[in-house]
């Protein structure tokens, strides 16, 4: 039987677009190939104008609403458990070790699931301040995050570099670049997870072509780079940050309440007390 | 205008002691430099010469950083509960010598001792308080793995309290493990010194806290320094800038504090008697030389004409003058340098198109003045409303709804606080909830504390000082 073989599209916005320079880039996997968008300076541009408007979208769900959005994350993952390992064990991983992953990415989203509503509670707390006011700190979302994830072949590394930054309510542009066709294959389940069009945004490509324009956008108001890079690229990427104090993060944590910290701001409200 | 007898009350200057030159402070002692030239500081409210200190070059700071190494072997040895117990005694000591202090820095950067007196001196002892008590708690303060100090921190203070950000980073800095080398500002460098005694006085291990004088270009040496892991620095976005850009090819921490634009909301259904003192507050406080000051006054449009005859009137009842009469609201202008700033602004603004009103107020002759300024109808595409005045310039935009008052405030590249005035709870909650700022001071403005945060969203720079979250500035997770 002649099989029909699926095209990978970059997600944005809650859509499939092929890059609009109509380019590809392939990745040869052990028994197949994939011909997967090679993302423009364009492309990008037009991810951060749907991460903006996913931004305000996610970040205003409450906090259980999340929860529960990133839940069902795992349920669509669970579901397709058979594609994810034989795309896996394409990648080279053996059959078991392709079932721990994805048992492992499930664990990931499970726990940050469970985190979306209780963050606020561990890093937030009233400043016991010397007069009569009532004095909180809590944290609040940066906006939208640029990843450029691990190259690991693996569906939980993927979920550990997106996951910090989306917990919290920030909109995540998801780079990748050799895992793309796992990366891809997932902007699927995230498509039927509920999560708003916007918020998780996953590309393909090769950073390199790219780094300039991203680390030059000022509406990119963080950066996490979760895979090792040069130091001729780090330092491109922070002395354009500096022009519009962009955070760069170069491979902060990826589990515990640290791996939040990134992607998170404190503001603090004062309020006399009074008759 | 002045109707009334005047008796004036000056604060004695006789408390302070001034040397006629100042060398580094390493090593736990105050040394010549390697640097043979001086800055002179003076008294900008009469621009007296007070003293020269070194302008420390880059030899200078290699020795500092040599001394920091020395000091970082013992600090790290140090248990978390000794480290606090200097803390400790420091606080105690500016306690103790705090009329001094406040003098000294009065005649120095040009503050009315009022506010020395009262807010910088008390705040800069209770700063040293808090963060004693944290330094043997630190793995109690945050639910994250493998939190450790830098090791050498930079810090570059600025000019507008001179003392108090010298205790917001030094405290907290010294109390998580690290050592310091700080760079005071070129203006106001003599109650660094001051305090480089007392950790004399308290016997606090040689090269834990180092202090180098200089200007820009000492700045500058300390920044490209191989061997610190850490720079804390307050003062303009510009320099923010620059010192990110400066760092980029080094794994470094930053903590940058740096310019704002507040807006000072108030809304129609605020206590308007209580929201002019807060306006007036916001902005007058120390000249305006506060990077968190209030300088947009965002009014709703059917309160304006009763708010801006309320608060012309209170305006005109600020006493600028001799910072060192007790009486005086407003001091000097800390530098001519700043005082050209403000009045190139000013003048812009006036060209642009702005309304200004000026408290009718006799200046002294000598030394640097600026009368309290309030635009009206200043556009927001005018620099004055845009821009960091950093001095004693109100503006003023109207809006309708609570949305567009939103719209106003964040509609500017800063984030670093704003101020609400309504006597709407749920107000205020909506309100702070949407404003892009790191400190949101509703029905107040313009108050600090140890414990509480303080630090900026967007280009007013990020990390935090103070409290809990201040830790984090100065300890890094180890992934």
């Amino acid at each position: 039987m002649n099989e029909i073989k699926k095209t990978y599209k970059n997600y944005v916005g809650g859509k499939y677009v092929r890059s609009e320079s109509g380019k590809t880039f392939r990745i040869d996997l052990k028994n197949d190939f994939y011909e997967v968008p090679l993302t423009s300076r364009k492309d990008i541009r037009d991810a951060v104008v749907a991460a903006k408007k996913g931004y305000s979208n996610w970040q205003k769900l409450s906090p259980y609403n999340k929860t529960q959005v990133l839940y069902r994350l795992s349920e669509m993952l669970e579901g397709n458990f058979e594609t994810y390992q034989q795309l896996l064990q394409d990648a080279g991983l053996t059959k078991a070790k392709a079932s721990e992953d994805i048992h492992k990415a499930v664990d990931t989203i499970i726990w940050y699931a469970g985190m979306a509503d209780k963050w606020e509670q561990m890093t937030g707390n009233l400043n016991p301040v010397a007069g009569d006011f009532f004095n909180i700190s809590h944290q609040e979302s940066l906006g939208v995050v640029f990843t450029l994830n691990s190259n690991n072949q693996s569906l939980n590394s993927l979920l550990l570099n997106m996951l910090p930054a989306l917990t919290v309510g920030c909109a995540v542009i998801s780079f990748n670049e050799e895992n793309s066709v796992i990366a891809l294959k997932l902007a699927e389940d995230i498509n039927n997870s509920d999560l708003p069009g916007g918020a998780l945004n996953i590309m393909s490509g090769k950073f390199e072509l790219l780094i300039e324009d991203v680390s030059n956008h000022v509406e990119i108001t963080a950066m996490a780079i979760y895979k090792e890079i040069n130091n001729h690229d780090k330092k491109i990427i922070k002395e354009n940050a500096s022009k519009s104090l962009k955070r760069i993060f170069i491979n902060p944590p990826t589990m515990g309440l640290e791996a939040l910290f990134p992607f998170i701001e404190t503001k603090t409200v004062w309020h006399p007390k009074g008759r | 205008m002045n109707k009334w007898e005047y008796a004036e009350s000056i604060e004695s200057s006789s408390i302070v002691n001034i040397d006629k030159k100042y060398g580094i402070f390493i090593d736990g002692n105050f040394q010549s430099a390697n640097s043979k030239k001086f800055i002179k500081t003076i008294s900008p409210s009469t621009e007296e010469v007070l003293s020269s200190v070194t302008l420390g070059n880059e030899i200078d700071i290699n020795s500092a950083v040599e001394s920091a190494k020395e000091g970082l072997k013992i600090w790290s040895k140090i248990s978390g509960t000794e480290r606090a117990k200097y803390l400790f005694k420091l606080a105690r000591l500016i306690q103790e010598r705090s009329r001094e202090f406040a003098v000294l820095e009065t005649l120095d950067g040009g503050k009315p001792i009022k506010e020395s007196r009262d807010f910088d001196l008390p705040q800069v002892a209770a700063n040293f308080f808090y963060f004693a008590g944290w330094a043997d708690k630190l793995d109690l303060s945050w639910n994250a793995k493998g939190l450790k100090p830098y090791g050498i921190i930079g810090q570059i203070i600025p000019w507008n309290f001179p003392l108090l950000m010298l205790s917001w980073k030094v405290a907290p800095a010294l109390a998580t493990g690290n050592v310091v080398i700080l760079k005071p500002a070129e203006s106001t460098p003599l109650t660094a010194i001051l305090f480089a005694e007392l950790c004399q006085e308290v016997g606090l291990p040689p090269g834990v806290f180092n202090l180098v004088t200089g200007d820009g270009t000492t700045g500058a040496a300390l920044v490209k320094h191989p061997d610190i892991s850490k720079i804390a620095f307050t003062g303009s976005t510009g320099v923010g800038k620059y010192i990110q850009k400066e760092t980029a090819d080094r794994d470094i921490g930053l903590t940058l504090e740096l310019g704002g634009k507040a807006a000072n909301i108030v809304f129609n259904d605020a206590a308007i008697d209580q929201a002019v003192e807060g306006v007036v507050n916001g902005i007058f406080f120390n000249q305006g030389h506060v990077c968190c000051a209030g300088s947009r006054l965002v009014l709703q449009e059917d309160i304006h004409d009763e708010f801006v005859t309320k608060l012309e009137k209170r305006m005109q009842s600020l006493r600028v003058g001799n910072p060192l009469d007790k009486n005086t609201d407003i001091g000097a202008i800390n530098s001519k340098e700043q005082l050209d700033k403000i009045t190139n602004l000013v003048n812009e603004g006036v060209k642009e198109g702005g309304s200004i009103f000026q408290t009718d107020c006799e200046l002294p002759q000598n030394g640097f003045w600026f009368k309290p300024t309030l635009f009206t109808n200043a556009q927001p595409s005018y620099r004055i409303s845009r821009e960091e005045i950093f001095g004693p310039v109100l503006t003023t935009l109207t809006f309708r709804t609570p949305e567009e008052a939103i719209e106003i405030s964040n509609n500017t590249e800063y984030g670093l606080s704003a101020g609400i005035w309504t006597e709407k709870g749920s107000k205020i909650l909506w309100a702070a909830d949407r404003l892009q700022a790191g400190v949101i001071w509703a029905n107040t403005f313009n108050k600090f504390d140890p414990s509480s945060p303080f630090g900026g969203y967007k280009e007013s720079g990020f990390g935090r000082e103070g409290g809990r979250h201040g830790l984090l500035s100065y300890l890094k997770v180890q992934s």
